[in-house]
């Protein structure tokens, strides 16, 4: 069972570069659905419950809706006149199109953060630079061990009375104590761990790189397919040729829109898509053995 | 021909005068293991360090070093990394990446091997440790021992031909400690790989090795097979006090003969000793006025997780030292965070000197009432120098029943394990506590320490404290407490005077007491055997 | 990449890559392109100088020990962010460009940002974050004898800095959502952000007033003691 978070990282990252970098350059309100639409699909797929921070998303998508016809005055079509400064109707949809594009990129954000594990991410970056990808996987490894340390600073400090009252200013300085102890203790640790990287023959020469992942037939698939859906998508776009101000206007529903459209809601399904044929390849399996 | 020669060498730090190391000579043959051991400064960790050229300490080195006959300096760079493997104190700071396959693949990274050899590499060496289930995981879901067997692997999988362990379970529970040395040894006995290892606890290595160098001062005392060594240290009870218990018996004893290593070997002295049947009398605690009760507290650390302490009742009694041990993860620890209102019990009560902890406002707990003193010392240091840091809690040097004036003008880090603790102690002390609270206090410390640590302890005892110490240290609970708790799954499974607590159990307890089972009765230190032996004299 | 052998140029690149030829493809983009691209442009920029240096980075040797303080400082910048009323990253960048250069302090400022929005929401402001973090650091590198000697200056270099940084996110609020630059859009964003600029320049003031020298020691210490 392959899904989509098995696949390569780099050919990972390069479709969500491309569905993610058309729904930001190109504010056509059917792209934009369509990848709200998919975002919203592909995040319930690979990230599960969303919880709390739909909300969230939901209360930002009001507030950039209503802003934009508030600030900017573009647009022909005037609804009514506040402080004697017109409110279009272009400005008013422009608005709810740009919190539409920024809520939806935001959701491919989330789908991305979902599935690039720390072992993904070093793969990508290890590609542009080895010792920046060595010092990721450093920094990874120090994120929770600080943390855990913190807790047990602030304990340490707590119990020697350090914190004195429970006022804010004494917090304060009960903080920058305890960050004050974590970067000695860093620090000073941290030269074992440059010593245990020497021990072990680091900075002798150029280094290879071991990785965890390859290129599968699939995975090249997924690349060219992405890249090619994207560019039909773009071509769409602009044969369209949508505009907000000062008027909404675009040109005619040809083939080519058409067709541009129809690539880029495969694009934005196509976790969904890899998701449902592993699931009826493996239904087949199970039902022929 | 030895796989390592060491030839005359002496070393001094810079700015120092006496030399670290004075004309040090010895041989390792390949294949052989070698145990360094010394009190703490006698020059174990430089010594080791010069063996390893990447590590070799700034200053002025005289004489030669040889591997395989070559001189260490001759040695190309690369061979001279990937040969000697290196394993250090400190689990953690080891760990340079966040996986563990990407720890195992960062030596052969630096080796600048091809993928498919990598690949090999380390999948044969997780195989062998038996990493496979933990091969995806981060690194900082291991435990210590996890953790510290990683470190090796990782040093491991570039296939050196001599293996360097300084401390590698001083910061490690016993039980951890005698998988990864077990695990060294079993490594010296498949492949022949050359091992040099110091340790404080010399109790699990020294029945394996096969010759014990001991260093006092920078010079070697002695280089030869264990028996022969311990025997002739019996003038040198500052060495003699890390020996196996058994060794420490027979010297106790004056014996001659074969010097015993292990328990199976002191039943036996023990045995040849007349007066069997003779016992210590039991103790009783005597109860005072509770200065700490826990009753039926429950605590989690997440609401859906498991409950770490259990309905657990505990009452320390004021002027008393009271241990609690138990194995890791049985919530130890936990417990004394509950007790010091650090966290909050989701049941139960916990009272100190008869208030309730939430009766005590504004932190008022912390100051002339109770304080705890963490595992990790180094999360109380916060200054440059000791000086600053005893400034820093306004601790007065004069008042402590131990002397820090030599090590004023030191950095804390640069102390060793038994001195920061000191420090850390001295600095705990400054809120003038009545109640004192220790966790794992023998950690990283030396015999030599610990014994001048439980001085301490019984001074501070003395003066009217109440000390509870969190520990795995048996051998350290049978000579300081008052009072000895059994720890398991969240809850206290037994209590009692350290002499009857510890015979009580058979497995959990003091290698004395194991030697001297069904021969006397409650002995458990090797005070204790030695008194009752010289009773019946030696047959 | 291209190796420069020539150590002057080099020196000269550092200089004209941050201070001329990042405004001077933006002024360009903006010029060429038609107004809605302005996005497109300054992602690209963006992108673009942050990929110039952390491959820069990688033709120096770079020994162990170095690796390890950045990584160091990176980590603690992330795990300050988690405290909440704690924005550190500013003021350790600069701290750490001023001990250990510029380029120092650009790695931890960018790593910083990319990292920790992997706990926070990664999103397109990403490169933003990186270049604006790791500018910060830059600067501080070339200022790094001015601001170790008089501690006025690195606190008013700390509160600028900060307020620069909360005011180019800004810029590139407005741009994300209108395409364009449209200043009434942005001075709404600075006026809604202001609380949160000064919240920013007010916690770089303090964790400079109380950081900067005991950090410096620290790193001093480090730097004398193990050879940095």
């Amino acid at each position: 069972m392959r899904g989509f978070a098995d696949y390569n990282p780099i050919a990972a990252a390069v479709y969500f570069l491309a569905v993610t970098g058309i729904a930001m350059f190109c504010m056509d309100p059917v792209i934009l659905a369509l990848s709200l639409a998919g975002a919203l699909v592909t995040f319930a797929l690979l990230c599960g419950q969303g919880g709390r921070a739909h909300w969230y998303t939901l209360g930002l998508f009001l507030v950039m809706a209503l802003i934009n016809p508030l600030v900017s005055h573009n647009g022909v079509t005037v609804l009514f006149v506040m402080n004697h400064n017109p409110v279009t109707l272009e400005a008013l949809l422009y608005g709810v199109a740009a919190a539409a594009m920024v809520v939806a990129v935001l959701y491919w954000f989330r789908c991305f953060s979902c599935i690039m594990t720390s072992d993904k991410l070093l793969y990508i970056f290890g590609g542009l630079s080895p010792r920046l990808a060595l010092i990721l996987s450093m920094t990874l490894r120090y994120v929770p061990l600080f943390g855990q340390q913190a807790k047990k600073v602030k304990q340490a400090q707590t119990a020697l009375g350090l914190y004195k009252e429970d006022n804010l200013i004494d917090s304060f300085r009960g903080g920058m104590r305890v960050f004050s102890v974590m970067v000695t203790w860093a620090l000073e640790n941290g030269i074992i761990t440059a010593d245990s990287m020497t021990a072990r023959g680091y900075g002798l020469g150029k280094r290879s790189r071991f990785r965890l992942f390859r290129w599968r037939a699939g995975d090249v698939l997924l690349l060219t397919g992405s890249l090619l859906l994207a560019g039909l998508a773009l071509m769409g776009v602009h044969a369209r040729a949508f505009t907000w101000y000062p008027a909404i206007a675009a040109a005619p529903m040809d083939a080519l829109a058409i067709a541009g459209y129809g690539a880029y809601g495969v694009l934005t399904l196509l976790p969904a898509i890899i998701h449902a044929k592993e699931a009826i390849k493996w239904h087949c399996l199970i039902s022929s053995m | 021909m030895a796989l390592l020669d060491i030839q005359h060498v002496s070393f001094t730090y810079p700015g120092q005068t006496r030399p670290a190391l004075q004309d040090v000579c010895f041989s390792v043959h390949a294949g052989e293991m070698l145990a360094v051991c010394g009190a703490t400064g006698s020059g174990k960790s430089t010594l080791l360090r010069l063996l390893k050229r990447e590590l070799a300490p700034l200053g002025e080195k005289t004489g030669r070093i040889l591997m395989n006959g070559v001189p260490q300096e001759d040695v190309p760079e690369a061979e001279a990394a990937y040969q000697v493997g290196y394993v250090m104190q400190r689990p953690e700071q080891q760990i340079v990446t966040d996986k563990v396959w990407h720890e195992l693949a960062f030596g052969l990274e630096n080796m600048a091997l091809p993928q498919p050899v990598i690949a090999r590499r380390v999948a044969e060496m997780a195989a062998y440790f038996g990493m496979e289930d933990w091969y995806d995981k981060p690194v900082s879901s291991l435990s210590g021992g996890q953790k510290q067997l990683l470190n090796l692997a990782a040093v491991m999988v570039m296939q050196p031909s001599l293996l360097i362990l300084d401390e590698p379970t001083a910061q490690l529970d016993p039980i951890a400690a005698a998988e990864f040395i077990a695990t060294v040894r079993k490594l010296n006995q498949d492949t022949g790989l050359t091992v040099i290892i110091t340790e404080h606890r010399l109790e699990e290595v020294i029945p394996l090795c096969d010759r014990l160098l001991v260093l006092e001062q920078g010079r070697v005392l002695a280089c030869d097979e264990p028996r022969q060594v311990i025997a002739k240290l019996h003038d040198r009870p500052e060495l003699l006090c890390a020996m196996p218990a058994a060794a420490r018996l027979y010297h106790a004893l004056g014996a001659d003969g074969v010097c015993p290593l292990s328990v199976r070997e002191g039943r036996m002295l023990v045995e040849n000793c007349r007066g069997r049947g003779r016992g210590l009398p039991e103790e009783e605690c005597t109860p005072g006025t509770p200065a700490l009760e826990c009753k039926e507290v429950f605590f989690r650390y997440d609401r859906h997780g498991p409950d770490v302490l259990q309905g657990l009742n505990l009452t320390v009694h004021e002027g008393e030292i009271c241990c609690v041990l138990g194995g890791n993860g049985s919530g130890k620890t936990t417990m004394l965070t509950v007790a010091a209102g650090l966290n909050k019990p989701c049941g139960g009560a916990v009272k100190v000197f008869g208030k309730k902890i939430k009766d005590y406002k504004n932190q008022s707990l912390y100051r002339e009432c109770l304080t705890l003193l963490p595992q990790d010392v180094q999360t109380v240091f916060l200054c440059n120098t000791v000086e600053e840091e005893l400034a820093d809690a306004q601790a007065g040097v004069d008042m402590l029943p131990f002397d820090l004036r030599p090590l004023m003008h030191q950095h804390p880090y640069d102390l060793s394990g038994g001195e920061q603790q000191l420090v850390a102690l001295a600095k705990v002390l400054a809120t003038k506590p009545r109640l004192l609270l220790l966790d794992e206090p023998t950690k990283g410390v030396d015999a030599a320490a610990k014994g001048k640590l439980i001085g301490i302890l019984k001074e501070l005892k003395a003066r009217g404290l109440t000390i509870v110490i969190v520990t795995h240290d048996v051998e350290f609970a049978a000579l300081c407490a008052d009072r000895c708790a059994m720890f398991f799954r969240g809850s206290v499974v037994s209590t009692g005077a350290p002499r009857t607590f510890f015979s009580q159990n058979s497995f959990y307890t003091t290698a004395v007491s194991r030697m001297t089972r069904g021969w006397f009765r409650n002995a458990v230190t090797v005070e204790d055997a030695a008194a009752l032996c010289r009773q019946g004299g030696a047959e | 990449m291209i190796v420069i052998k020539n150590s002057r140029v080099r020196q000269m690149l550092r200089w004209v890559i941050p201070l001329l030829a990042i405004p001077a493809l933006v002024a360009l983009g903006a010029a060429v392109l038609p107004e809605k691209q302005h996005l497109l442009v300054s992602l690209g920029v963006a992108v673009l100088a942050v990929v110039l240096f952390l491959t820069g980075f990688e033709q120096k040797k770079t020994g162990a020990r170095r690796m390890v303080i950045v990584s160091v400082m990176v980590a603690l910048c992330i795990v300050g962010r988690m405290i909440p009323l704690f924005k550190p990253v500013t003021a350790l960048t600069i701290i750490i460009a001023m001990y250990l250069g510029g380029e120092a302090g650009f790695l931890t400022g960018a790593l910083a940002a990319v990292l920790s929005n992997f706990y926070f929401g990664q999103g397109p402001w990403t490169p933003f974050q990186m270049l604006a973090w790791g500018l910060i650091g830059l600067m501080a590198g070339y200022l790094a004898p001015l601001l170790k000697k008089s501690r006025a200056l690195l606190l008013i270099f700390g509160v600028l800095a900060g307020a620069a940084y909360s005011m180019v996110m800004d810029v590139w609020t407005v741009l994300w959502y209108d395409g364009g630059f449209n200043p009434a859009l942005y001075l709404t964003a600075v006026a809604a952000a202001l609380p949160h600029t000064a919240v920013y320049a007010l916690s770089n003031f303090a964790f400079l007033w109380f950081l900067a020298r005991p950090f410096g020691e620290k790193l001093e210490r480090v730097r004398v003691k193990y050879g940095v």
